[in-house]
């Protein structure tokens, strides 16, 4: 992941900063587990690049998914009680219906700071660490921060 | 979630269902500041209504989620209907402009899976406004009566 604009403009204000390194990833590998997701959009508030984003879109799928004992769950049994065939796939939500979105994830631009594994309630984001490489990368931003005279 | 009294009037259409009875069940979702004024006011008035609506009384039709709504298809009824008050007139600000979202998001998840939507609709209504309760009800009595009962596994 590349710096944000606003990481590029504060290290570009300060003086004898060598030239920014970075690469994808930095930080944790995010993995999204769906079907945990009650869909109450912490991940998206906390999220400090905007790489989740609550989309307007819904997939019923999401309900048959879901574990017994969660209010999705439950929906997905009574759903599946009456259903007559499997679900067509995503449709458009409502405006006012917040908590049945697909949240979508754009691992892009994710800095992998786990700000939304622990914003999440129901342990549907995980975070892993990342391979060798990227974790050098790391090092050579911590390098050129730490050449600003003091 | 399902309420008590959903599960309540579930097991009146179960009883009905073992008689042989073809008569569907439709469970009403009445606001208390509104709708359910109206059809104390339509009681008053001894006006005859459909026998396949149970109502269920609600402090709010914002109250009403998608899973009261699934529930009560789940275990028994044919269709449901939510009724409240006017655009602009819901006592808790924004309710019954939830309650319209969450019926339409709860028609479009059963016409993924193949279900009728009109099985589940909204009407909105002021408190004085008997005649129009009595449509409401009578015209769901109507859609539902046009649609085969719902298949449940």
């Amino acid at each position: 992941m590349p710096l944000t604009a606003r990481g590029r403009e504060i290290l570009g204000s300060l003086p004898g900063v060598a030239p920014v390194t970075t690469t994808d990833g930095i930080g944790c590998e995010i993995v999204r587990l769906d079907e945990l997701c009650i869909g109450c959009g912490r991940c998206v508030k906390a999220c400090p690049s905007g790489a989740i984003a609550e989309s307007s879109l819904f997939d019923p799928a999401q309900l048959f998914d879901a574990p017994p004992g969660t209010t999705r769950g439950a929906l997905g049994a009574a759903l599946r009680r009456i259903a007559r065939h499997e679900p067509d796939g995503p449709f458009e939500v409502p405006e006012r219906v917040r908590t049945f979105r697909t949240i979508e994830f754009d691992r892009g631009r994710c800095l992998g700071c786990g700000a939304c594994t622990r914003a999440c309630p129901t342990g549907a984001v995980a975070a892993r660490p990342v391979g060798g490489d990227e974790i050098g990368a790391r090092h050579v931003v911590a390098e050129s921060l730490s050449a600003v005279p003091a | 979630m399902p309420s008590a009294a959903t599960a309540r009037a579930a097991r009146v259409t179960d009883d009905a269902e073992a008689d042989g009875d073809d008569e569907r069940t439709i469970i009403g979702f009445f606001c208390r500041e509104c709708a359910y004024a109206a059809a104390d006011a339509t009681g008053n008035a001894r006006i005859p209504l459909p026998a396949t609506v149970r109502s269920v009384l609600v402090p709010c039709t914002g109250r009403v989620g998608p899973l009261h709504v699934l529930s009560a298809l789940a275990e028994g009824a044919d269709g449901v209907f939510l009724a409240g008050c006017l655009e602009g007139q819901c006592h808790h600000r924004e309710g019954n402009l939830s309650a319209i979202d969450r019926v339409a998001f709860v028609q479009r998840l059963l016409a993924s899976v193949g279900v009728e939507p009109e099985r589940v609709q909204m009407f909105t209504m002021s408190a004085a406004d008997s005649p129009r309760f009595v449509a409401a009800t009578r015209q769901m009595h109507a859609t539902i009566s046009g649609l085969p009962r719902l298949g449940r596994r």
